[in-house]
């Protein structure tokens, strides 16, 4: 198969889950960049020594060029000097963001893979209890948080602490009284800072929350449209719209007050520090303590000492943020997989497919038993209908036989071999699901129907199992035929065309063993008779557990288990049952009621 | 909350068109205090910045190479007063522009929501929900981001190339023209390099939905991929959507790591030229040192107000594009008007008939084609039939959420169409087949029939729909909160609850659209209840799957394909043995084995009767 990605290294989640704190999960998530990484905080101390220097080289430039006369060749030299140094600082400058934000998206995307991977190998207790938002989110934007914080917020501050470091070494070489004197003010901005932008991400997530109120506000308004109407309730949406849609207004503006008085008072303080340092700095420089190169220099300096400052508040409390998304991410990474490959038993002449229960017990949390002590055998080939009401323990039961959950107690056996020596994905490629109402991927119909197959189908065979699948005449009705898209981009498939796309699927596949959701009654009878049809062909040679909610369906069968509340209650064939006093015979002589009642029914109305 | 666009929304090269970006500013009128005040701010903002240039120069030449420190204390002086100007200036403009964009934002929500409330219903039933949310919340983002930012960025870097230029060209012309040589080439790169960043960020965004869309369905196919052992093959599958999202997104990330050392370059080309010259300057004394030094700052300045520059204009195509999209929804005709002289009348109590009435949303496709029928007041109608066969069209019709193409529709012997709208919905009591509730309390929602209605009323209402007894075993009663959409109820209360607002709301005429949902027989029971106490005394309309509904109408009417199929009471169609003998056998058979099964889990049948 062409590739359409290219390769990366390797990262093992478990190294990233092990880590002790953040940081260090951080870095590990790095592995593999590191160097591009570490050359990319070398770039950014080039750039800022190289834009240092440039001030520096302002100064030597003003001593000894211009207050010197030389006027030159030494000129032109150094008029190139400026350039050449530029040339360092933006070109260094450049491979640092470039470094960094190639670490970044490198790392990211093979988060964004390992989580993909990781989550669709996650036991199925896991995702029946987990919300699907939830881990979208995790994937995706909290990821991007970590992204953000790689390649933005580590490399900001990073950058803000490199300039401050080399600035300051630089004017500490013009001056050490003035280099001390010049970073009074910065404990005080940092403080100020890293507070003011706690409470600015505060006022923010107020700001965002009222969006979500006006969110949930608009979309009920527009999805309650007939309602709205019909009530003639216009003005009292549009009140109700306006009360929250003032409240976001309010606290934009105190968001925006924030800001406003902020920006301003940190100016003052910073130009408070720029100009002492400046007097002070000129005052030495007419001493002859600095030269006037010296103070030229320093005048650039120190604004690149200051000013950045302010910023690092911002990084600081952006960082918890992305510590936050680091934990729920690695919230999910650390939940093991699903052992796919464990167990060692794989027969040689395939699976047969008779099956045992031996005293199977099973549930989901402790002490809640769903199956309690099942036991029974079925043949190879054989039919097994399971009958009960919702919750009696059908469907958790046919989840036991491809290892979606292990049973508690007792076994089950596949040809006489406990069914945890199978692996789970050998296992899985011998039964055969057909629900009710099948998911389908939105893709073709065609890439649907070969979905299970691990060989290239030729187009020969995927419409012959969707002609025994009763739907290939519904598929060229299509104008894309088989190469129509499934879901919302293409056709939306009623349940029962669903079902027989699902059916089609598990022919191909062609497994030993059968598991059927046989609810039919989303469909009219025509498609139900086909349906039924259909299922027939299926059922063929291959041991098959049918959920049955009908007896006519079932009658057949060569074992009826009856359920209630997670036991059997009866078993046996369709011809001892009807002998029995209980469930079965009385849902069976419904039906023969409801015919004796339709008759009377019509009679009365013939009568009147 | 997930944004909902379309892919072409995202285009490039989207053109600026002068008569969108005119109506876009048109917006600003009622703010154009704040503006200007915002913009007279930052202007003294960025004439002071500019200045502060000159004053650094005369501290050196004045100050430092005079050796006079006086002059240095007064320059600073001057400085530091300079400086508090400034912050007040600072204050100024950050809090009115802030304030206008909260006042833009506010005014174009407001805008859109209203006019939302006057659009028909077709307009609904074509627009997906998900693209207007975006027009609402996304689009005035953008919107009042660059009347806001996009005004003031563009205000600040237009004075500060101009102050510059003119600084520069008093302490020496000959100077200054290199550096504003080199001002159109710093803008052109600047725009080009916005311009193909843009276009990354917009194919990782695309890049982006899909992955994420991806994601989500293997999260909900899950069962499906482990059955068929699909896991690999996935992964493979979600490695080339990751692949292109990497690939843009770096791409962006690499341009955007490239685009200032460039611009620098460009800079620093002019820089040395300026030293070389201005060397040679000082050397004439036709420059001081001073005076070079302002050059210098100049040129490292004037990097900021040209890359804002570009980012405006890029910013400023989806801005347009925004407001295009903005202003096509405001433009939309609401479709259902009253007519000039349309009147209000107290009561809808009379007969109703449809007269050779014909319904289609596009030429040649009609919905509803001749319908005729007459029912007296107070009679019960049960429309039954096929889904598709236009049954909701006419329960629409009469609600006037659509008016015929052809025909008349009367109420009470009036053309409802000289009725104003007001008149004839709020007449109407509608109950749906998936009953909407807002999110709020119990009585909130029941109250939404009659806004003036007393707690006691609430009460009596929810009493005759059968809900009082559900609603007192909650926590806290009426009080109880419904969740969004009223998800934290089970789909037979809100029925209840819906059944109650439309009791309350006491119509002349009442519509409902019968669950084809199974709910349990007891709630099955108190629906029935309160659907008969509804129907007492008014004129219904139900599109019925129930037996007892359709066998306790007064008439009932087969709808297929748009017409009436067979009209008549009960016993007379199942005397015809058509199409209502069939749908009613069938509909018997289901509902009697869904009653006498043990094991009922099944969903009633959904073939309609």
């Amino acid at each position: 198969m062409k590739k359409h990605y290219s390769e990366y290294p390797p990262l093992d989640p478990n190294t990233v889950v092990a880590s002790k704190n953040g940081l260090t999960a951080l870095w590990r998530l790095m592995s593999g960049y590191h160097g591009h990484y570490l050359l990319s905080a070398l770039m950014l101390a080039i750039s800022a020594t190289a834009r240092a220097g440039i001030y520096l080289f302002l100064g030597w430039f003003v001593d000894h060029i211009l207050k010197e006369s030389r006027f030159g060749s030494e000129l032109l030299l150094s008029a190139a000097g400026f350039v050449g140094l530029i040339l360092v600082q933006a070109t260094s400058s450049f491979l640092s963001n470039q470094l960094a934000a190639q670490t970044a998206e490198s790392s990211t995307r093979r988060l964004r893979d390992m989580l993909f991977d990781h989550i669709q190998r996650l036991s199925f207790a896991y995702h029946a209890e987990v919300k699907t938002g939830d881990l979208l989110e995790r994937a995706s934007s909290d990821v991007d948080t970590l992204r953000r914080f790689i390649s933005d917020q580590a490399v900001g501050v990073a950058r803000i602490i490199t300039i401050f470091i080399i600035n300051f070494t630089a004017i500490m070489q013009l001056n050490t009284q003035l280099a001390l004197v010049s970073i009074i003010i910065v404990p005080v901005i940092l403080v100020v800072s890293i507070l003011f932008f706690r409470k600015l991400s505060k006022a923010y997530e107020a700001y965002q929350e009222q969006e979500a109120v006006i969110s949930t506000n608009l979309q009920e308004n527009l999805s309650g449209v007939r309602v709205v109407k019909a009530f003639a309730r216009q003005t009292f949406e549009i009140d109700k719209f306006e009360k929250n849609n003032y409240e976001k207004y309010k606290r934009g503006r105190k968001l925006n007050l924030m800001h406003s008085l902020f920006w301003p008072i940190s100016d003052t303080f910073c130009a408070a520090q720029l100009v002492g340092s400046n007097i002070l700095a000129a005052f030495m420089a007419i001493d002859g303590v600095i030269t006037l190169g010296n103070y030229i220099s320093f005048t650039g300096l120190l604004g690149w000492l200051i000013w950045p400052i302010r910023n690092l508040g911002r990084l600081i409390v952006d960082t918890s943020r992305a510590l936050v998304s680091l934990k729920r991410v690695t919230e999910v990474l650390r939940v093991a997989q699903e052992p796919l490959l464990e167990g060692s038993y794989i027969p040689a002449q395939g699976v047969q497919g008779s099956i045992s229960f031996d005293h199977v017990s099973f549930a989901y949390e402790k002490d809640r038993p769903v199956l309690e002590d099942i036991s029974f055998e079925c043949q190879a080939g054989q039919v097994v209908a399971l009958l009960g009401s919702t919750g009696s323990g059908k469907t958790s039961l046919v989840n036991l036989l491809p290892r979606f959950y292990d049973v508690t107690a007792g076994k089950i056996l596949l040809d006489g071999v406990d069914l945890r020596e199978y692996p789970r994905h050998y296992l899985r490629s011998q039964i055969g699901i057909v629900e009710q109402e099948p998911f389908l991927f939105s893709c073709s119909i065609r890439d649907n129907i070969t979905y299970g197959m691990t060989r290239e189908v030729s187009q020969e065979e995927v419409e012959e199992a969707a002609r025994e699948a009763a739907i290939h005449d519904v598929i060229m009705e299509f104008a894309n035929g088989y190469d129509t898209l499934v879901g919302e981009r293409g056709v939306t498939l009623s349940g029962g065309q669903k079902q027989r796309v699902a059916i089609a699927r598990t022919l191909l596949i062609n497994p030993r063993i059968l598991i059927l959701d046989d609810s039919t009654s989303s469909v009219d009878m025509e498609t139900e008779v086909e349906i039924r049809q259909a299922l027939q062909t299926l059922m063929e040679n291959r041991t098959t557990f049918i959920i049955a909610h009908r007896i006519q369906s079932i009658m057949s069968a060569d074992l009826i288990l009856v359920f209630d509340q997670g036991k059997i209650v009866q078993s046996g064939t369709h011809d001892r049952l009807i002998q029995q006093t209980g469930i079965y015979r009385s849902i069976y002589e419904i039906q023969t009621r409801i015919d004796s009642a339709l008759q009377e029914e019509i009679d009365r109305v013939h009568v009147l | 909350m997930s944004t909902y666009y379309d892919e072409n929304e995202l285009d490039d090269n989207v053109p600026i068109k002068s008569n969108v970006l005119k109506r876009l500013f048109s917006t600003l009128r009622p703010h154009w205090k704040a503006l200007l005040g915002g913009v007279i701010a930052i202007v003294v903002v960025s004439l002071l910045d500019a200045y502060f240039t000159i004053l650094s120069k005369r501290i050196i030449d004045e100050g430092i190479i005079l050796q006079n420190k006086a002059a240095i204390l007064r320059l600073f002086t001057i400085y530091g007063a300079i400086v508090l100007v400034q912050a007040v200036s600072v204050f100024f403009f950050v809090y009115l522009v802030g304030l206008q964009g909260e006042g833009v934002r506010y005014d174009l929500r407001k805008n859109l929501f209203n006019h939302l409330q006057d659009l028909s219903l077709s307009y609904f039933s074509k627009t997906p929900l998900g693209w207007i949310m975006s027009r609402v919340t996304s689009d005035t983002e953008k919107m009042a981001e660059l009347l806001t930012w996009g005004v003031i960025d563009t205000a600040y870097a237009a004075v500060s190339i101009v102050v510059s230029a003119i600084f520069m060209l008093t302490i020496n012309w000959q100077l200054a023209i290199i550096v504003l040589l080199s001002l159109p080439v710093m803008i052109y790169a600047a725009l080009k390099f916005r311009l193909r960043i843009y276009h990354h960020y917009r194919l990782s965004r695309k890049a982006n939905s899909r992955m994420t869309a991806s994601l989500n369905e293997n999260i909900t196919g899950v069962r499906v991929v482990k059955a068929l052992r699909r896991e690999d093959r996935n992964l493979n599958d979600f490695k080339v959507l990751s692949s292109a999202m990497y690939r843009s997104s770096y791409r962006a990330a690499y341009l955007s790591a490239l685009f200032q050392p460039t611009i620098q370059m460009i800079s620093a080309v002019s820089l040395g030229l300026i030293l070389w010259r201005g060397g040679i300057k000082v050397e004439l004394g036709a420059i001081t040192i001073g005076g070079l030094q302002a050059f210098v700052s100049y040129i490292m300045m004037i990097l900021w107000p040209i890359q804002d520059l570009a980012r405006v204009y890029a910013d400023m195509q989806n801005a347009v594009a925004s407001s295009e999209r903005v202003f096509s929804l405001i433009d939309t005709q609401p479709g259902i008007n009253n007519r000039p002289d349309a009147a209000s009348v107290p009561s809808l109590a009379g007969d109703i008939a449809f007269e050779d009435v014909s319904f289609r949303y596009e030429e040649d496709e009609p919905v509803i084609r001749n319908l005729s029928f007459q029912i007296p007041y107070g009679q019960s109608v049960a429309l039954v039939g096929p889904t598709g066969g236009g049954k909701t069209t006419i329960v629409n019709l009469l609600c006037r959420f659509y008016e015929p193409t052809e025909g008349v529709i009367r109420i009470a012997g009036k053309d409802y169409m000289d009725l104003t709208l007001q008149t004839i919905q709020s007449r109407i009591g509608v109950v749906l087949q998936t009953p909407h509730l807002f999110s709020g309390s119990i009585r909130e929602n029941i109250r939404y029939g009659k806004l003036d209605a007393t707690d006691q009323e609430i009460e009596d209402a929810a009493k005759l729909a059968g809900a009082h007894n559900f609603i007192t075993h909650f926590e806290h009663g009426y009080d109880q909160n419904v969740g969004e959409g009223g998800n934290l109820l089970s789909v037979g209360q809100k029925q209840l609850i819906s059944i109650a607002r439309a009791i309350l709301s006491n119509p002349d005429i009442f519509v409902m659209d019968e669950a084809t949902s199974s709910v349990d027989t007891l709630t099955e029971a108190l629906i029935q209840n309160g659907m008969e106490k509804l129907m007492t005394g008014r004129t219904s309309f139900i599109i019925a799957h129930r037996l007892s509904t359709i066998k306790n109408a007064d008439k009932i009417l087969v709808i297929r394909d748009g017409q009436i199929a067979e009209s008549g009471n009960h016993n007379e169609l199942m005397l015809l043995k058509g199409h209502y003998y069939r749908l009613y056998t069938q509909q018997f058979r289901h509902e009697l084995e869904s009653k006498l099964d043990p094991y009922s889990d099944a969903p009633a049948a959904s073939e309609t009767i």
